[in-house]
Parts: structure tokens; sequence; C-alpha cells
């Protein structure tokens, strides 16, 4: 959801997907890698539908969970904490070679590496 | 990372740059000015590397030297410029500007690249230049000098201006880089934050703190969206919202459901923020959240991946909920999986039925109601017959596509999303787990135990573990250490080792690298997993994980994991189906009862009165039928039989069995020596012959209280009351009037002799010798004879215990014949007392004899009386027996042999006997067997001669020796040894050994007597029979009965 719309209404809540590193459709936060704005085959492909638990994200900067979550240089909005199903390989190559952005999937698999 | 790639990167072009223009100096150097060529060759070797600029500017110098001095310290200064601008770059950590730089650089790449270009041609040119040049070398020396110069200078100036060019573009560019990518910066913060690792991010005091606020269960995500709305709507407004963040971890099986934790500085704002928000309570209870528990709240876990091969259970679509499926696929992103299940198709049956409804509604009420179509494999002919418009595939890959639905080898085939698969505690059962597996075209079962054991070590959480177990480890760094389950605590066990070298160590161990571990031979129960639960059996093999064991009940091979096995102390296993058991007797139908002879998990099989096995329900069963203590029934023979008595079929397979159920005229028995039923048959109550009541029970006689036996005159003149039959009495075992020969003293049938063919307690079938027939008259009117002898005999005479009761009836005399020995054992009895009591108590136990002094008689009817001897009968049916003894002493022809034996003496003593005075009597006989019957009494007295009480049954020893004298004795002891012992072998064996003791202990007084009856007149009995041989001289008889009976005696 865009961030002029975090709001979405409890009838709609299923149909939310959640960006598996960004968020969807014209994202500021990651518009300009994945460029999901427009695209229905790159949502389908960088978003995913399967997460769990949400963040309402009213002030990155001081916030102690964006931090945590590494959303601390990001938009206020609402996040997933849990995010099943990785980026295609082919856009992970595309954002750590060109962007230099190295991914951090949130389906679980990252806390076994990191902490 | 990035900014350290970028920063080496750029050292790295510097030191090109500074590396590669020393020896372009020194080729300028020494080149002078004077080589266009060189020059050339020079610069587009610079081309080559990424500095051409400082070759340009070092020709200058070189080419200028003379010139343009002034030039020089400007090209210096720039120089100098650009390794500031360089240093500042170094030292200037800002993205852009080294962005910039990049760029900067790589323009002037391109730049070169194009004057590569050119140098190509250049080359060329200089070739032919070369060719040229010599020619114009040639021709004008002088000139070519002046156009050298001139082309230096203007290749410097191009250069320069280049230079200059180049310069501005980057700057340029840089701009324009800029503006593309200022707001990189923001991005630039995702790789930072990855690099940071976790633990530098934990929370500080310094952090916003984590209240968790209730709310309603299932509303924690709407509740954040509210917030996230309240954010926004007061954003910039004084009322703006003081929290920093808030989230919810909600979910069906969440513990975190019913929470949502709000982060900010003060609880105020929290209280402030949420203030007349729906769902969600944050004035009941609040709870701060401690900093070392806030990353835990946002803990990922994996969520398991699926694999291929893997079992999951449906969630939709609805028709299937919680049927088993197994993954095909998975796609790339792990959102979708394909599946094969089986189908549950009705081929449209149902739909006829609501075809009256509008279509849209059809197929709503369709899914959802009524009881689900049951699990079939997808039946191509059956689809073809309902709708051969909607199925359309390929027959020969026997995939098909039929309403909408893929099937492929009878299974259906869909995509499905994760989320509506349950992939956890999937539990596949084997039973669900086999119908995939004979779904192979082939018919070949597939199963894959290993993608099964797979799915459940996923449940390994329903793993339990107790204190005890005897537990391996198969995986991790511990893997094959074997150990006892001492305390189990959540996910971790801690095992004592008790093999290898970590033997006697204590480890824990994580329960999901656990495995238990058995034995081959061990006695172990399934616990649950498949449908063998409560199956309890013998471990017959073990592979990996899986036990494959032998049950009980059925003795069947059933292979489980091992997870669901435990060590069993009971044996059995399930013998319960709600309220039946097994062996229970339960009611069918109105006319049918059955016993339970098997309990399966959900039915019971159940052996009916006719003597068919069925399979029933519970639900098919009526009712159970208490077991009714007091049933009674009828033998064969008219005996009472209850339960537990042991009966025997008359006919058929005679099988024998104890029974357990009397339903009417049907007994239910139990036999332990067939499988078949649980052992368990049916029969008709009049189709057995009872073998052994119950607690020695004898019931058809005793309608009322035994008037005889209470009667204490009876019990002291027993003996006397010979004319009066006696009661009869307990009996065990086989009716030993069986077999006998009687004489009718009663009724229509007086006085005919027959032998007994079959006997109940009151009544004998008597099959007549006169003609024919079989006759049944009470067994009171009957007289035992002795078969040979034709002698009155007491059947019931015996050396047990409960003999003396008996013992008066001369009817039972006959048994003697049959069971000889127990007058041996009798005999042995009165002695044993003796014995038992060794003082010499027999001594009154003789005189007891004295009492019933009738026996002594008999013992005479027993030697002598042989046929001849009707007096001694006589004697005994008169009891002054001593007379008849006497006359039976001397009857005997072998009376000679007699008086020859030692024994005369003995017999003497004999008569003493009566009087009591047989100790020394026996004292005389017990050495004159020695004397005479050495060989078989000698050892007795050996070893007994060590034991005073041994003496005791030298008088038996006495008894016997007066056989073993003579020839005539041979037979005797023959008869004794071999019939008694061999025969009687009960009686007799435990009697000798000194079983007798405790036999004769009961009886002494009272048996006292008999055995010296007994024992006389069993091997009067045998007298009868064999002594006429031995009579007319059978030596060796009596020395084969010699050594037997020493053998049994040493036995």
């Amino acid at each position: 959801m865009s961030t002029s719309a975090n709001f979405v209404t409890p009838g709609q809540q299923r149909h939310l997907r959640a960006c598996m590193r960004f968020r969807d459709e014209g994202c500021p936060n990651c518009e300009e890698f994945l460029h999901l704005a427009g695209s229905q085959d790159q949502i389908e492909s960088c978003t995913s539908q399967v997460f769990e638990g949400v963040i309402t994200l009213a002030n990155p900067a001081r916030s102690w969970i964006a931090k945590w979550q590494r959303l601390d240089g990001y938009v206020g909005g609402v996040y997933a904490i849990k995010v099943s199903g990785q980026l295609p390989d082919e856009i992970r190559t595309t954002l750590e070679e060109e962007y230099r952005i190295s991914y951090i999937p949130r389906d679980g698999t990252e806390t076994e590496t990191d902490s | 990372m990035a900014s350290s790639n970028d920063r080496s990167r750029f050292e790295d072009s510097e030191d090109e740059e500074d590396f590669n223009p020393a020896p372009a100096d020194l080729s300028d150097e020494e080149a002078g000015d004077d080589d266009a060529d060189q020059q050339l060759r020079s610069e587009a070797r610079g081309g080559s590397s990424p500095a051409p600029r400082r070759d340009a500017d070092d020709d200058e110098e070189g080419a200028e030297e003379e010139e343009d001095d002034v030039r020089r310290p400007a090209a210096d200064d720039d120089d100098d410029d650009e390794e500031e601008e360089d240093d500042e770059d170094e030292d200037d950590v800002q993205q852009g500007h080294r962005r910039k730089r990049r760029r900067d650089k790589r323009n002037a790449f391109f730049d070169i690249e194009a004057e590569v270009d050119d140098e190509d041609e250049g080359e060329d040119d200089e070739k032919d230049g070369e060719e040229i040049g010599d020619f114009i070398d040639n021709a004008h020396i002088d000139d070519m000098a002046d156009n050298n110069r001139n082309d230096d200078r203007r290749h410097r100036e191009l250069d320069r201006r280049r230079e200059m060019e180049s310069s501005m573009d980057a700057e340029k560019q840089a701009e324009i880089l800029r503006q593309r990518y200022g707001n990189r910066r923001s991005a630039r913060g995702f790789g930072d934050a990855s690099i940071v690792p976790k633990r530098l991010l934990l929370p500080s005091v310094d952090d916003p703190s984590i209240w968790a606020v209730r709310c309603k269960e299932g509303k924690e995500r709407e509740v954040i969206f509210s917030i996230m709305k309240r954010i926004e709507e007061r954003a910039g407004t004084k009322d703006e919202l003081a929290i920093t963040a808030a989230f919810e971890r909600g979910g069906n099986e969440s513990v975190m459901k019913g929470f949502i934790y709000v982060e900010a500085q003060r609880q105020t704002d929290i209280l402030k923020a949420l203030d007349s928000m729906l769902n969600v309570y944050p004035h009941s209870k609040m709870i701060l959240v401690e900093i070392k528990d806030m990353p835990e709240l946002l803990r990922v876990t994996k969520t398991p991946s699926l694999e291929p091969g893997a079992w999951v259970r449906l969630k939709r679509p609805v028709k299937h909920s919680g049927d088993l499926a197994q993954v095909l696929d998975v796609t790339e992103n792990g959102l979708e999986a394909r599946v094969r299940f089986i189908p549950r198709l009705d081929y449209g049956v149902r739909d006829d039925a609501l075809s009256v409804t509008a279509d849209g509604k059809r197929k709503r009420p369709f899914g959802m109601s009524g009881p689900k179509p049951p699990q079939r494999l997808f039946s191509e002919v059956e689809a073809r017959k309902r709708h051969p418009r909607h199925i359309q595939g390929n027959p020969t890959t026997n995939t098909w596509s039929y309403m909408g639905d893929e099937f492929e080898n009878g299974f259906q085939v869909k995509d499905v999303k994760i989320q509506q698969l349950v992939v956890t505690d999937v539990n596949p059962t084997l039973e669900e787990v086999t119908r995939f597996a004979s779904g192979a075209e082939d018919g070949t079962e597939n199963l894959d135990l290993k993608a099964l054991a797979a799915s459940l070590k996923d449940s390994n959480t329903l793993v339990t573990y107790l204190p005890g177990d005897i537990i391996e480890v198969y995986s991790g760094e511990q893997k094959g250490v074997v150990g006892k389950a001492t305390s189990v605590q959540g996910d971790i066990v801690t095992m004592s080792v008790t093999e290898g070298d970590l033997a006697g160590q204590t480890i824990e161990v994580p329960i999901k690298g656990l495995r238990k571990r058995f034995r081959v031979g061990d006695h172990v129960k399934v616990i649950g997993g498949s449908r063998f639960r409560d199956e309890v059996g013998m471990v017959v093999k073990i592979s990996e994980d899986r036990v494959t064991l032998l049950t009980d009940q059925t003795n069947t091979e059933v292979t489980v994991f091992s997870k669901d096995l435990r060590e069993a102390s009971d044996i059995g296993g399930q013998g319960a189906l709600g309220q039946y058991e097994l062996h229970d007797l339960v009611q069918l139908d109105p006319t049918t009862v059955g016993c339970i002879v098997k309990v399966d998990r959900e039915s019971l099989v159940v052996l009916d009165q006719f003597g068919d096995t069925r399979q029933v329900m519970p639900s098919q069963i009526a009712n159970k039928l208490p077991k009714r203590k007091q049933a009674v029934a009828a033998d064969r023979d008219g005996s009472e039989i209850r339960l537990e008595d042991v009966v025997k079929e008359f006919t058929g397979q005679q099988r024998q069995g104890k029974i357990i159920h009397i339903h009417r005229s049907y007994v239910f028995l139990h036999t332990n020596d067939s499988k078949e039923n649980a052992g368990v048959f049916v029969t008709k109550a009049s189709m057995v012959n009872t073998i052994a009541a119950k607690g020695g029970r004898v019931s058809a006689a005793s309608t009322g209280p035994d008037l005889n036996t209470m009667n204490p005159a009876l019990k002291i003149h027993k003996n006397g009351a010979e004319n009066k039959p006696q009661q009869p009495i307990k009996m065990f075992g086989r009716d030993k009037a069986i077999e006998q020969t009687v004489i009718i003293k009663k009724g229509a049938y007086k006085g005919l002799l027959g032998i007994v063919k079959d006997t109940t307690d009151t009544h004998a079938r008597v099959e007549l010798h006169t003609k024919s027939k079989t006759v049944t008259v009470p067994r009171d009117s009957l007289a035992f004879k002795n078969r040979m002898t034709g002698a009155t005999i007491d059947i019931n005479t015996r050396g047990r215990g409960g003999g003396g009761a008996g013992r008066g009836g001369g009817d039972r005399v006959p048994s003697w014949q049959g069971g000889s020995r127990t007058p041996m054992a009798s005999g042995n009895s009165d002695r044993v007392p003796a014995w038992g009591s060794r003082t010499g108590g027999r001594t009154p136990a003789w005189k007891a004899q004295d009492l019933s002094g009738a026996r002594t008689p008999a013992w005479a009817d027993g030697s002598r009386t042989v046929n001849p001897y009707d007096g001694s009968r006589t004697a005994y049916g008169a009891g002054s027996r001593t007379p008849a003894w006497q006359s039976g002493a001397r009857t005997p022809a072998p009376g000679d042999a007699f008086g020859a034996g030692s024994r005369t003496p003995a017999y003497g003593g004999g008569d003493s006997w009566a009087s009591g005075s047989k100790t020394p009597a026996y004292g005389a006989s017990a050495p004159t067997p020695g004397a005479s019957g050495n060989d078989t009494w000698g050892y007795t007295p050996g070893a007994t001669g060590s034991s005073n009480p041994y003496d005791a049954p030298t008088p038996g020893g006495a008894l016997l020796g007066a056989p073993t004298p003579g020839a005539m004795n041979a037979p005797t002891p023959g008869a004794y040894s071999a019939p008694t012992p061999a025969a009687n072998a009960p009686t007799p064996g435990g009697g000798w050994q000194g079983g007798w003791g405790a036999d004769s202990a009961p009886t002494p007084a009272a048996g006292a007597p008999t055995p010296a009856a007994s024992g006389f007149a069993g091997s009067g009995g045998y007298y009868g029979a064999p002594t006429p041989a031995a009579y007319g001289g059978a030596p060796e008889t009596p020395a084969a009965s010699g050594p037997r009976y020493a053998d049994d005696d040493d036995e």
C-alpha cells in the first residue's frame, strides 16, 4: 500500500500483499530498485501474500523496532514482521550488483546466520 | 561494504595512474620530441591505462621545455590540483562524490576509448606513415622536424582541450548523477543496515519502551491499522501521536494473540494514542516488556519449507479439508505447492438432485453441505458416464481434466497456496499413506517410508520420552550415543550414556535428534501414530527407526516407527473396545449370542453360538450379557457343569477347555491349545464330559447336606459298614469306576456282571457281560469286583489323604486292580506317616491299623487270597482279617515261599502287628529283608540307613521283604514296583520319595491300616494276576521288579 493510504479496511485485509523486501506498488522505499509501480509481473515476483505480524511505524527514526527490523531508513507505514518467500534470484543479483544492497530475507532464515 | 569496495577500487586506479606514467615519462625524455611515432605509441599505451592525461602533461613538459617555461608551472598546478582533488576525494566519504569520481574516470576512459579508435587508425597510419615517413624522411629531413613540432603542439593542445572538457564533463556529469541519484542516500541505508549485526542493534535504555496492550483476540491486525490511520490523520496536528511504532503478531496458534505491542517513550503516550479506539484495551493491564525480551518479540522463525514428497493436509477446498496430500512440487518463491491427493468425486450424482435450483446457487451448497463423497481414485469410466463432455485427457499418460480439475493416475493434482496447507503435525497414518503408495500404475508399492519419516519428524513434538527410555542420538555431534533418559524438560532430554566412550557421562540432547532404541526381543507396545496403536508385541526386526514387531494377540508382523513404541510391561495388548472386552458374551440379536474373540480398533470379532465368527461393530451389538456365575448346565452325563469347569468334547475334535460362558444349552470354552478364535470354541453342553469341576465340586449328587459324612458313627466305623455303600467321595480326575468290573447289586439287573463304561456322580453306565447292552444303574447299586479274582474291591481306596473316607466301601475295592499302586501308595502312606514321624510314630500308626485291621486282612487277601482263597475275602468282609491274614499267610501255596521268606518272622510280626508289636517284628523284618531282598530293599535301608525314620519304612521293607524271599515274593515286588510306581506314578512316586510323609501325615491313623491293607491288597491283587505266573515260578519277575523298585525308591 502506498504511504498515502496506509489504512486498509478490515474487509480488504485479506488482500494485503507484503513486499518481500520493501513494500508493494509504488513503494517509496524500494521503487527505484524494484520498479514495482505499474508492473504486475514485478509485483507478483517481488511481493508475497504470506506474511505474519504487522508493524505500524510512526516514527522510523526513533523507534527501536524500526532499527531492529532495519526499517529505520524507511518511510512510516505498515510493515510485516515475517514474510514468507524470497526474492527471485535474478532480482537479488541485480540488487546486489547494481545497487549494492544485500538482501535480507524476512522469512526467518536470517536469524540463524545473523544473530 | 559497498563503500569500502568502492574505495579500494578507486585507489587501485590511482595507483595505476601513479605507476604507469613513470615509464611513459622516461620514454618521453629519452625519445625526446623528435619521434612522433613514439609519442603516438606511448599515447596509445597510455590509452590502455586510465591515466592518459598525465602522459600528455609529461609530453608537454618534455616537448615544451624550452619553448614555454611559463606553461610548466601551470601544468604542474594542474597536476597539483588534480592531486588535491584526488585527496579530497579520498577524504570525502560522500558517496555522491565518489560516484562522480567514478563516472569521471569512466568518462575519461570512454574518451580514450575513442582515442584508441583513433589510435587504431593511427597505428594503421603509423604503419603507413612509417613507410611514408621513410620516404619523407628520405626526402625532407628538415621539414620533418618542423612538422613534428607542429604536430606535437597540436596534439598537446588537443589533449589539453580534451582534458578540460573531460574535467568539465565530469563535473557536469557528477551534477547530473547527483541529481539522479541524490535520493539514494536513504537507499544506502539498506546496505549499511544490512551490515550492522543484530547484536549491535539490541535495545538500550535510551530506546523507547514497548508495552503489551490487551486487545480483542483476532482483531490485532485491525487495531494496528487503526493506529496507522490515526497516526496519519493526526500527523502534523497538535494531537500527533507520540508513539513511535506498534505491532501485532496475532494468529491462531500464536502465543502473542490478544495483545498488540506499542512502542513509545512513555506509557501515557500510549494511553493517549489508543484512547477510544475499538477492540483495544489500554486501560486494562498494560505490560512493560523488559529490554532483554524485546528482540524476542520480533523473532522470526523459519517456516519449515516444503519438500517434494512431503505430506501435508489440505485446508481447502472444504470438501477435502483434513485430507492427506503429497507435495509434488513447490514454486520457487515457496508460496504455492503442487499437491496430489485422492479426490472425493461423486461424478455429479448429487448435482442432479440439486439441479432444480438456480445454476449459481447449485455449486455453493454442493461443496458445503451433505457428507463428503468418499475418497476414491479418479475413474475415467465413471466420469464419462455422467459428464462425457467435461472430461478430456490422455489415456496413455493417464492424465485427465475433469470439471476443471486435473487428475493424474487417479489422483487429483492441484496447485494450492501454502497457507491452505497444514504443514506441521501432519501425522500421516500408515493407512493413509498406503493408499498413495498403492496408487502406482504398476501396482507396486512405492511407499517411501523415508519421506514419511521426514513428515513425521516434523511432529516430533508428539514424541514423548520418559525417564528410563533407552534412547539413541541419531543426528548431530553426538550421533550414535546411546543412553537412558534420566529427565525430560521441554525439548531437552537429559540422558546418561550407557555405551561407548562417553559411557557414564550425562549429556543433554535436543529431542529432535533422538529416537528410541529397542532390541530384538524387546516387548513393546505401540503407543500412537499408527493404526496399530495399543498392539503389544515382540520386536523381531529393527531397521533404522523402523521396528517390526510380532503382535501378541494376532501373531502378525507390523512395522511402526520406533517413536511410536514403548517398552511394555503388560501383555496381550488391547483387550477392550468400549465396554466390550475379549471373551465377553454379547447378544447379537434376540436369538444369537456370541463370545468376543478378537478386539480390533473399531470392530470386534465374535464367535456366535453356532460356531461361526463374524466381525461386528460395537454398535451392532445389542448388549453385553453379564457373566452369570450361577449358570449351570448338564453335561453329557447329566453332571452339573458350571463356569470354569474343565470339560471335554465327547465327539468331534474332543477339544478340552474351560467353560467361560454358559448360554442355554451352549457352552463357550476356552483352551490354550489352539490359537484359533483366541482359543475359544463353542459346543453344546450335552456334548461334553466333565473333566474337572472347579474346586473339586461334585455337584449333582449332593442335593442336600450329606448326612452320612456328618455321622460320626459312620466315620468311626467306616469299615465296619461294609454293607452300607459309602457316600460318594470327592474325586479328582477320571472316575476310577470307569472300566471297572462290577456286579449289580440291586434292581432289574441285579446280579449281572458288567463293566462300567461311563459314570456320573450318581449313575453308571454298565456294559453287561451277559448281553451286549449298556444299562444305566445307580452307582450305589454296584459292587466293584476285581476283574481277575472277582473279589470285591474298593476302588476308592487310596493313599491319598482323602482316601480314608472312602475306604470303607467294599464296592470300590475293585479299583484296586487298576490302582494296585494306589494301595501301594496307601501302603506307603501308612508307613509314611510313620516315616514322617520317624520317631517310631508309626508304631502307633500301626496300631491304628488295628482298628482298621480290616485291611491287614485285606493284605492277607491280597497276598494269598488269590482266587482260591475266598476265605481271605470273607475275612475281609468280616473284618476279621487277622485270621484271614493268618489263613492268608498260610493259604498261599506260596506260603511256603513265604515261609521261606525271611519275613515269615515278619509275618509273625504281622500277627503281632495286630497287637502292635510289630515294631519288633519290624526290627526283625528289617534285617530280614536285608538278607532276603538285599538287592531291592537292601539299598533302601542303605539310603535310609542314615535316617532313623527309614527304619520306619523298613516295615514296608519287611512287607516287601516278605515277597522278596520266595519266588513268590518276586512277583509281589514285581507287581508292586512295576505297576504301582509305573502306573500310578503320582502316587508311588510322590509317596515313595517322602511325599509319603506328607501324604500319610494327615491320615496317619486311618491311613496306617489301609496301607498295610492296601499295600498288601495291592500286592495281593496283583498277586492275583501276576502271581500265578510268579507262582508258577517266574523268578525273573522279581528280579525285574526288584531293581525297578530300587530305582523308584532311589528316586
